[in-house]
């Protein structure tokens, strides 16, 4: 009897277990359904499946970290969905080999003699990977799809250049009052609030790329899925396995398609920094990042690109709590960093130290970087620290500088920086700073809020102009997040954003940043940089300081 | 049978009651732990921050967002991710679990069998050098944490020797890796399990008494001696099932299996409270009916447990 019993149990366990697999199995064979995968069986993960899919072609394996958050281009605002997309679209304009704005879509333009008018003249010869041409109506679609706030788009704030842009975004116009025409199919007019000297550099910005209103009116979601998905840049989606990988095919119809050299480009989706390096290693993916810890090994090899990337780390002063208050202060702690010691044995990877706020890599109208023009803006001088600390407090009438917490967000290399920064603050300076980390979202939620004294921060450009990073001290700006204002500063901005004479709107930047460093309400420690494993045989990546990298003149020689 | 029906119907009422609980308290850590799922490293202003807390009705009071939630769990449908706004929750659990379903079925399945036999070899073995070399391994499967495993196995079986793909999701040769990296683990711990009860069910008079029988050995101890040395293994099967089907975050993100145990860490570093709730409901629901099973599983197993259930009544 007791031997009849266990068998039925053995047995209803084991037909639960089969029933299970084979419903696994059955979802699993689903998925790859809905997506338009090439290879056959490649959902079933069986006999056919290959250890990487061979693609009949000159084809590029590299990683995007992660699935992109959306191939929307109104919504994706982030790396992971911009670098993929950057490849499969293009907008009025495209950063060329030298990193500048020059024609994509667009064949020309003209600009009215008060800056404010654009006109362009799209391409004849540019058209959807679906065979539709590309017209100025998919840019008028796609701006104020941006910019609806139903869409809730992320990016939407860099499309207030455009008359009637912010009004529409905050609901208080609509979208007939937004100021960007098509006169005929394949001419758009664009008129703006102010002169935007780098208005022309916004548009290779992927928020701007136009969507083909043609299917996006008949597929609102165009954009999830490899089959419904249009492009009308150098690649087009061939298949999306969510979560798993893409693999992008070179677009027929792109009107500079015989540029283009690679005939697929697959991307797998390793967020692992070693799993990724192990893979380059064997010959799986034919770029990738350096794990932190072997940077000192891997830095200074053959195959290693080093790049600069608009961006800065530094250190926020928060004006409304003691003693930062006090401008000397705020000085001394900046004199007494070492910042060459943080970007060489700490921060590592081939960083730069920072002693100005915007980082190397922007070009001013006299052809001269503005990082060189403007030149060094502070500098490790514990004497000096000392001085200004002395009068700092004198001032403030303080017989004991109140205590001091720096807080950062967790992270390992965060807290190597903080740690550092401490023991030179205590060498340097005799002040014991306290430290103390925070995860992620409660730190930034927090320095929103104002609640932190002294706290870590990273800005990276949207666009390339210097007025991106400065503008973010402008009063009540949301990106302040010091308690910073000057009116003086607000103005320098407004100039730097509307003046048409590019010397002359160079100069207030200049000017503004120099405020910037003499106000010290926050403290550059080190600019961003990319660093990237290249296979041997792999080139013509174009990875600019600032936007999304282009695979375009991309090759891959045996 | 009565009693039976009695007694499940009672349990799902008890699971339902169980599973509010659990909503409720994860609505409320939810809603107090500070954050937004739209803080990022990205340039932003305040207008484009209340279009994003409008959109996804987080301006809403806290009232509305938990009727809400309730709604969207009695109809299952979680709504969009917030940081994935392309995939519903739905989208998301349906394509992750499956995986993490596969390899965990693959997984047990390893970690089972292997366990129980290297537990009983240890067992009949008791005090010989296979019992000290198994257990010595055992112990170090329990020591070493499977992502130290899984980078191990990836340097030398794919790296160095190439015998294997270093990563992703792709053909059986994929899965050999991260199912060693997560089966040794539970393996170790089902197999020490099982020879502990093992030994002490070996002394019973019973087993003596089958031995004196004359039974072969190898019937005493299927027979008899496991049935019994199980129950102990059956008992852990519950958390481990749950644990291990629904997915193991470090290893998915190690080896990038698309599987669904990354969206329960990283949803919460991202406050993306739609997948938060999601995968909190689902991994709950699992995990109390995995429970239920093991319960009725080790009632039918062991009588004097059903004997009890009517003696509390």
């Amino acid at each position: 009897m007791k031997e009849r019993k266990l068998l039925w149990v053995l047995l209803v366990m084991l037909t639960a277990l089969f029933l299970a697999a084979c419903t696994a199995n059955e979802d699993a064979g689903e998925a790859p359904e809905n997506t338009d995968t090439t290879e056959e069986g490649n959902g079933e993960d069986g006999e056919a499946a290959e250890e990487t899919p061979d693609l009949d072609g000159k084809t590029l394996y590299i990683n995007n970290g992660q699935e992109p958050t959306s191939f929307d281009p109104s919504v994706g605002f982030d790396q992971l969905s911009w670098d993929p997309l950057n490849n499969l679209m293009e907008g009025l304009t495209r950063l060329d080999e030298n990193s500048e704005a020059a024609e994509g879509v667009a064949e020309s333009w003209d600009i009215s003699e008060d800056g404010l008018t654009y006109t362009f003249h799209i391409r004849e010869d540019a058209n959807w990977s679906n065979g539709d041409p590309v017209v100025a109506e998919d840019f008028v679609f796609a701006w104020k799809h941006m910019l609806d706030p139903e869409t809730a788009s992320a990016a939407a704030f860099l499309a207030y250049y455009i008359e009637g842009g912010e009004e529409y975004n905050s609901g208080e116009g609509s979208a007939d009052d937004v100021n960007v025409t098509a006169i005929d199919d394949k001419t758009l007019e664009v008129v703006l609030i102010q002169p935007t000297g780098f208005f022309l550099d916004l548009l290779t910005n992927p928020a701007f790329f136009p969507i083909n209103h043609q299917v996006a009116e008949e597929t609102p979601d165009w954009y999830a899925e490899a089959d419904t998905f249009v492009a009308n840049g150098p690649f087009m989606l061939d298949s999306w396995e969510h979560d798993s990988e893409m693999i992008f095919a070179k677009n027929p119809e792109y009107w500079d398609a015989d540029a283009v050299n690679l005939d697929y480009v697959h991307f797998s989706m390793v967020n692992n920094t070693n799993s990724q390096y192990q893979m380059f290693q064997t010959g799986e993916l034919d770029t990738a990042s350096i794990p932190p810890e072997m940077s000192d090994e891997l830095i200074d090899g053959d195959n290693v690109f080093i790049g600069e990337s608009g961006g800065l780390e530094f250190y926020r002063f928060n004006l409304t709590e003691e003693p930062f208050q006090n401008k000397k202060i705020r000085q001394a702690i900046s004199y007494a960093i070492n910042r060459d010691d943080i970007a060489e044995y700490v921060v590592k990877q081939g960083v730069e130290p920072a002693y100005g706020f915007v980082s190397p890599g922007f070009t001013a109208p006299d052809g001269k970087d503005f990082r060189e023009e403007n030149g060094d803006l502070l500098s490790f001088d514990p004497e000096l620290a000392q001085e200004l600390l002395e009068e700092g407090m004198q001032e403030e009438g303080y017989d004991e500088l109140p205590p001091i917490v720096l807080t950062y967000s967790t992270s390992d290399v965060n807290q190597a920086v903080a740690e550092t920064m401490q023991n030179m603050l205590s060498e340097n300076l005799g002040v014991d700073v306290t430290l103390e980390n925070q995860e992620w979202n409660v730190f930034a939620e927090a320095q929103q809020n104002l609640e932190l004294q002294f706290s870590r921060s990273s800005f990276l450009n949207d666009y390339a102009d210097p007025v991106n990073f400065l503008e973010s001290f402008i009063t009540d700006s949301y990106m302040n997040r010091t308690g910073f204002s000057s009116e003086e500063y607000d103005e320098l901005i407004e100039k730097g954003k509307s003046e048409t004479d590019e010397e002359q709107r160079y100069e207030y930047l200049y000017e503004a940043e120099r405020i910037l460093a003499e106000e010290m309400i926050a403290m550059p420690i080190r600019y961003y940089n990319v660093v990237v494993l290249e296979a041997d045989g792999v080139e013509g990546i174009l990875r600019h300081p600032v936007g999304y990298f282009d695979l375009k003149y991309a090759d891959k020689t045996e | 049978m009565k009693h039976m029906l009695k007694y499940i119907l009672k349990r799902l009422l008890i699971m339902i009651i169980t599973l509010w609980v659990i909503i409720t308290l994860t609505f409320i850590l939810m809603i107090n732990i500070p954050g937004s799922p739209f803080n990022s490293d990205q340039s932003s202003n305040a207008t484009v921050q209340a279009n994003l807390e409008a959109h996804y009705n987080l301006d809403q009071p806290y009232y509305i967002q938990y009727l809400l939630y309730i709604k969207s769990i009695v109809t299952f449908d979680f709504g969009p991710s917030i940081k994935q706004p392309n995939q519903t929750v739905n989208d998301l659990l349906s394509r992750g679990f499956p995986i993490s379903f596969e390899l965990g079925i693959i997984t047990i399945a390893v970690a089972v069998v292997s366990g129980i036999l290297v537990g009983i070899i240890a067992a009949l073995r008791h005090n010989g050098f296979l019992d000290y070399l198994t257990m010595g391994i055992a112990v170090l499967g329990i020591s070493i944490p499977n992502f130290i495993l899984a980078t191990l196995l990836i340097q030398q079986l794919a790296v160095n020797l190439e015998i294997f793909p270093t990563a992703t999701w792709r053909s059986p040769a994929h899965m050999v890796l991260p199912v060693l990296a997560l089966a040794t683990g539970p393996m170790a711990i089902i197999a020490r399990l099982t020879r502990s009860t093992m030994l002490e069910v070996l002394t019973q008079d019973y087993i003596k008494m089958a031995r004196a029988k004359g039974l072969s050995p190898w019937k005493v101890i299927f027979k008899h001696a496991l049935r019994n040395a199980l129950m102990p293994v059956v008992t852990i099967m519950g958390t481990l099932f749950a644990g291990i089907l629904t997915g193991t975050f470090v290893i998915e993100q190690i080896f990038a299996i698309p599987g669904m145990g990354r969206y329960f860490v990283e949803s919460i570093n991202q406050r993306d409270y739609p997948v938060i709730m999601g995968t909190t409901v689902f991994y709950s629901a699992f995990l109390i009916i995995m429970l239920f099973i093991v319960d009725i599983v080790y009632g039918i197993l062991d009588p004097r447990i059903k004997m009890h259930q009517k003696g509390g009544k």
